[in-house]
């Protein structure tokens, strides 16, 4: 898949929809060209109807009525053939414009998630899900009226007209031009209205934009204004929204409506009906045709409004066709992570981690961190403390390669984590993080999701050592419960499920975000119980909420507006009387080390 | 279909009446105009130039009306659409402003989005390029059968029996392709589902991809997504063959009937007049198929619009909490809980199983127990979320069913995950609590919060726009933020979530001292987490599988060594949680 991506990229100056296109062009055209052959066909009958009305009404008298019969009755055969096989064709261009959309569709999914699995990972956090799932399912879907149907709709119409007016000009040129005369004025119409639209296209758009977000408020904030019993504060704003979209709308289409409707009278069949026979009893009377001459017009030049009317249509769709094989591309574009040529691949030697001047910030401003140096020294406990907003959370993203530093360097086993395959970084650290999320999908595949391999008893052991492994057993189908429908488990035990994932890659080196705030107390312990027994032996950062679960780490690192401002042990910084001092003293932890007694209660 | 566009118009229904007539008149006419073209053709073929003037006259004064009626008609249309644009999104808004809290999830949140927004504009857009091509479409061809009877009835006969015929035959490919259509909702649905997921846990998706299993499940759902569309294109290839071939075989037929009768005729004597009226007859056919063409194409379109209101239909199903005709109100700041059960949905077990409860105004309760146990739920039928299944809930001596949903947020005010900020600036969000509030007022509650020191911080201060949702604060200080929100409302009943507003050492502080301050001023339900919330508390409720299974003061529960001593134990255990350093060899921790 990865590798016919370019293709979707490379034709760097074409407009979005081309490049969207372009692996299924091809198919497009030809598709197209079914499209328009099949057309001429099925306008055969008109022709052939004409014909037989020349040769009854014409100078039947004097041939033979057995030779007319025959030729009556070639003419229905050869029109109803050309009928069935002309819609043959059509169906058939359809079905292949249907597939290609099918082909290309999937293509696109697959390109997108596999360009957004080497995004950084910070791409996702400032994004809703939503948006995601917008692009990659509801965009590329809205591309289905451009290439199921854009392509044979063009291919319709330019059959239909192409011979309806070859065959019209090959029987009389005064009488064709005349009869063709509302197709031109069709247009003129037409971009009478696109100019009227686009003169209030951007009030619109504006009007536009503000329902979309007035709606966001509305539907979310609903909650909250019905706690408080106010509930007219977001729906005034709502109200005023779907009042001021509903004016502009009125603005915008009104002058569009009298223009298309013009347009769409100038080419209804009655109305090419009208010309056609008055321009007829003109030529007639004037004696430049016979009145039989008048049938074929008739006929065949009201049967191009049909096939322009839906080229129309399909003009419309491809407005929100474009935007959204726009709105593909730029996805497809999200600058990935800093790519590594092949050659500069580096292999951790050790798992000594290395933090050398690093700095983040988040979009242009934003500082989180400045000139952050440490060192994780294999089999080591350090601590991050801070206040909320220091950095703590941004310092182990940047570790896990969340997303890269924009100043400095971390280094692993002394390379560089951006020149490190990713494969390679997950081996050997891993993450047990506040934020739990298994995926829909039985506990067995949560559990081995980096080692699909891993066997029956290694899953196993995993679970027993997150201490889930009972519980797992408790479900009604043991391993093979699927997380969300008969797997129905509490915070702290998906928790305990997203440590036994860790536990089964064995990774040397371990960042544990407090994972215990939110669970129960009976959770709480347990996932205690399953991170000290996982943390053995393990160099460990630990980012700590609560200073006394971290007071016996080889080294704290207390945090503040993105610097590192002390480090030392637990002791070291008490009797500095420094910041952490600070901390210690206003989370009034005092008692509980009175109390340090409770610590031996526990199990371990 | 149309019931749906007409509940969805409400009293603007109306206006969509008068829009359909206007098209189906309009169909009319253009069959009456194409009918005309019979006298033309009629006396231009028996070359009677002279006879032929009145007629044309005729033809072209119809057409002109038929110009200005296609005007009139999409005007009409374009009022139904602003008809849905502004009329139904109100009718919307108003019957979800009405629906249970609880019923705000982000899915249904999503959802709901979606259909105001895109949903709406795509039927609001229906009339003018569905509906007037089809119900002219449909009109036009009737007229003309009526045309084709006069002129030669067995044409007309054939024709007339063909309508029912195809209309049947549309009926039937409809729902050929149903099953499909739905599988491959199905499957979209899935798809997007794992998409979803896929951006939400891409941090683990990619940290666990070490054998490539990251992308294994979304490939598939994707891939299940392809087969299922390339059927759905078979089938509805099939189906729009099917149609056009039946309208194909109504011209053959008509065709071959017409080729039959001139072959007897020239076979005998010729009646020019008669053959003149079967070419004529045979024109008339070329418009009466050319109509239904259009309209046995429309299939795919109108099954996606039938896709967007239904849509639309199951929001208005979705039953709004009921408001009592004569509500009352509460007489103290007492909640009591009587027998009450309630399940989320028909399909899962209960939550709550006879539930019962009673809370003295003024005291202060913590609910505790193990995740699941329906501790959120008590407390989400208290604000009332969701109405009891069986039972019932009564806030001041009265059920919450006799009150009105005004009544009831003057009495609570809640500390819950919920951080919702609208646009505007930190003032005007903590002064949804309490619109009369004054600016040290606010400023009072900020400080109670944790939020005043930032605030102070802040060159606008008070007037610091938040941003849209609140994006331009962290999540912290949204969360602070609705809390002074929620205490500057000074109600008589708070409840607070301390599992999940408390998440941080700072909004944990923040709780604990305003329960501290709030605790014998006004009802206090609080779901606890932590040790000291417990203690305070007047009345502890344990609550295990849905049930009360002890209730009292801590320390009457202290004594009974149950539960509540578990938990003590447990929670003594947590805290006294260490990380030991790896160093010291023996992992003590």
């Amino acid at each position: 898949m990865s590798s016919s991506e370019p293709a979707v990229l490379e034709p760097g100056k074409a407009g979005p929809i081309r490049r969207v296109l372009t692996p299924i062009h091809g198919q497009l055209i030809v598709a197209a060209m079914l499209a328009a052959v099949g057309t001429m066909l099925t306008l055969v009958p008109l022709a052939g109807i004409a014909y037989i009305a020349m040769i009854v009404l014409g100078d039947a008298a004097a041939t033979a009525a057995a030779q007319v019969q025959a030729e009556i009755w070639w003419t229905v055969g050869i029109s109803v053939a050309s009928m069935f096989v002309g819609m043959a064709l059509v169906s058939v261009g359809e079905l292949i414009a249907h597939l290609a959309d099918n082909r290309v569709t999937h293509h696109l999914r697959m390109a997108v998630a596999n360009r957004l699995a080497s995004v950084p990972l910070g791409w996702f956090t400032s994004r809703a899900s939503g948006e995601v799932k917008q692009a990659m399912q509801d965009d590329i879907a809205t591309l289905h009226s451009l290439t199921a149907h854009f392509y044979t709709a063009v291919g319709r119409a330019v059959g239909a007209i192409l011979i309806s007016v070859i065959y019209l000009f090959a029987l009389d040129w005064r009488m064709a031009v005349v009869a063709l005369l509302p197709f031109p004025g069709f247009f003129l119409f037409l971009r009478h209205a696109m100019r009227s639209g686009n003169a209030n296209m951007q009030e619109f758009v504006a009007r536009l934009g503000r329902i979309n977000s007035a709606t966001v408020e509305f539907v979310n904030g609903i909650p909250v204004v019905k706690a408080f019993g106010t509930t007219g504060k977001a729906h005034d704003s709502y109200r005023k929204a779907v009042d001021g979209f509903a004016e502009a709308f009125v603005g915008f289409t009104r002058p569009l409506v009298k223009a298309m409707a013009h347009a769409h009278a100038m080419i209804a069949p009655v109305t090419v009906l009208g010309v056609v026979l008055a321009f007829g009893a003109v030529f007639v009377s004037q004696g430049w045709i016979t009145p039989v001459d008048v049938l074929p017009f008739a006929l065949v030049a009201p049967g191009i409004c049909a096939p322009l009317l839906l080229l129309h249509t399909m003009l419309h769709d491809l407005g929100s066709a474009t935007g959204a094989a726009q709105r593909v591309l730029a996805l497809l574009e999200t600058p990935v992570l800093e790519p590594r040529a092949p050659g500069q691949q580096q292999v951790p030697a050790g798992h000594a981690i290395r933090f050398e001047d690093v700095g983040y910030a988040y979009g242009e401003a934003q500082q989180a961190l400045a000139k952050v140096s440490f060192t994780l020294e294999a089999g080591t406990v350090t601590a991050i403390v801070g206040p909320s907003g220091a950095g703590k959370s941004t310092l182990a993203r940047l570790l896990l390669r969340f997303f890269d530093p924009t100043e400095g360097r971390i280094t692993l086993g002394g390379a560089d984590l951006r020149y490190i395959d990713s494969a390679q970084i997950y081996q050997r650290i891993g993450f047990v993080l506040q934020e739990v999320r298994l995926i829909h999908a039985s506990v067995r595949d949560n559990i081995a999701l980096g080692r699909p391999s891993a066997s029956q008893q290694e899953i196993e052991n995993a679970a027993r050592a997150a201490n889930i492994h009972e519980r797992i057993l408790a479900l009604p189908r043991g391993y093979d419960s699927v997380i969300g429908e008969d797997a129905q488990l509490s915070g702290g035990e998906r928790q305990r499920v997203s440590i036994a994932r860790a536990v089964l890659l064995d990774p040397p080196v371990l960042v544990l975000d407090e994972a215990t705030a939110a669970a129960d107390a009976s959770n709480e312990v347990a996932i205690q119980n399953a991170l000290s027994h996982f943390a053995q032996g393990r160099t460990l950062m630990v980012i700590a909420h609560r200073l006394d679960t971290v007071m016996h780490a080889d080294r704290i690192l207390v945090l503040e507006d993105g610097a590192i401002a002390e480090q030392g042990t637990h002791a070291q910084l008490l009797a500095r009387g420094g910041r952490y001092a600070r901390l210690w003293a206003k989370g009034g932890y005092g008692q509980n080390v009175g109390a340090s007694a409770a610590a031996q209660v526990q199990p371990c | 279909m149309l019931k749906t566009l007409i509940q969805l118009l409400g009293d603007d229904a109306p206006v969509f009446r008068r829009y359909a007539w206007m098209a189906i008149v309009y169909g009319v006419l253009c069959g009456l105009t194409i009918t005309a073209l019979v006298p033309v053709l009629f006396h231009l073929l028996n070359n009677d130039v002279q006879r032929t003037t009145p007629w044309l006259s005729a033809l072209l004064a119809g057409l002109i009306v038929c110009w200005v009626l296609r005007r009139y008609v999409e005007q009409a249309g374009v009022r139904v659409g602003v008809a849905i644009l502004q009329g139904a999104r109100h009718r919307l808004g108003d019957h979800v402003a009405g629906l249970p809290v609880g019923w705000f999830t982000p899915q249904n949140t999503a959802r709901l989005g979606h259909v105001v927004t895109q949903g709406m504009m795509a039927v609001a857009q229906l009339p003018a390029h569905v509906f007037t091509p089809i119900i002219a479409g449909v009109v036009t061809p009737v007229v003309l059968v009526a045309a084709l009877f006069v002129l030669h009835w067995p044409l007309g006969l054939i024709a007339l029996v063909a309508l029912p015929l195809l209309a049947s035959t549309l009926a039937l490919t409809a729902r050929l392709s149903q099953r499909a259509d739905e599988a491959f909702h199905q499957r979209f649905a899935d798809a997007s589902q794992r998409v979803v997921e896929f951006a939400q846990a891409q941090s683990v998706l990619r940290a666990f991809n070490g054998e490539g299993g990251g992308m294994r499940l979304l490939e598939q759902a994707v891939e299940q997504q392809r087969l299922s569309g390339a059927r759905l294109i078979w089938l509805s290839a099939g189906s729009a063959v099917l149609n056009t071939w039946a309208v194909q075989a109504i011209f053959a037929a008509l065709l071959v009937t017409a080729a039959l009768w001139l072959n007897e005729q020239l076979g005998g004597d010729l009646a020019a007049s008669g053959i003149t009226a079967v070419v004529i007859a045979l024109l008339l056919v070329s418009r009466f198929i050319d109509s239904l063409l259009e309209v046995a194409g429309y299939g795919e379109v109108l099954r996606g619009a039938r896709g967007q209101l239904g849509a639309i239909r199951e929001l208005f199903e979705v039953e709004p909490l009921p408001e009592p005709d004569a509500p009352q109100a509460p007489h103290d700041a007492s909640v009591e809980l009587r027998d009450v059960y309630f399940r989320y949905a028909a399909d899962e077990p209960d939550v709550l199983r006879g539930v019962s409860l009673r809370i003295a105004p003024g005291s202060m309760t913590a609910l505790i127990g193990e995740s699941g146990s329906g501790k959120t739920t008590v407390a989400r039928l208290i604000a009332r979320f969701f109405d009891a299944h069986q039972g019932s809930v009564l806030v001041g001596g009265v059920d919450l069913k006799q009150m009105s949903s005004a009544q009831l947020a003057g009495q609570i005010s809640q500390i819950f995950q919920d951080n919702y900020l609208f646009t505007g600036s930190i003032a005007e969000n903590i002064r949804i609590g309490r619109p009369d509030a004054s600016d040290a007022e606010i400023m009072d509650a900020a400080r109670l919060a944790g939020v005043a020191e930032m605030i102070e911080r802040l060159p606008q201060g008070l007037d610091t726009p938040v941003g849209e949702g609140g994006v331009r604060l962290s999540g912290g200080e949204r969360q602070r933020i609705a809390i002074a929100r929620a205490l500057i409302k000074d109600a008589p009943i708070l409840l607070v979530d301390e599992a999940t507003a408390a998440l941080d050492a700072e909004n944990q502080a923040v709780i604990a001292e305003a329960l501290a301050r709030l605790r014998g001023r006004c009802t206090l339900v609080v779901i606890a987490h932590q040790l000291s919330t417990v203690a305070m508390a007047d009345q502890i409720v344990v609550l295990e599988n849905g049930q009360v299974v002890e209730q009292g003061t801590p320390a009457q529960l202290r004594e009974c060594q149950g539960r509540y001593a578990r938990f003590l134990a447990q929670r003594q255990a947590a805290k006294g949680w260490r990380i030991a350093p790896a160093t010291s060899g023996e992992a003590r921790v």
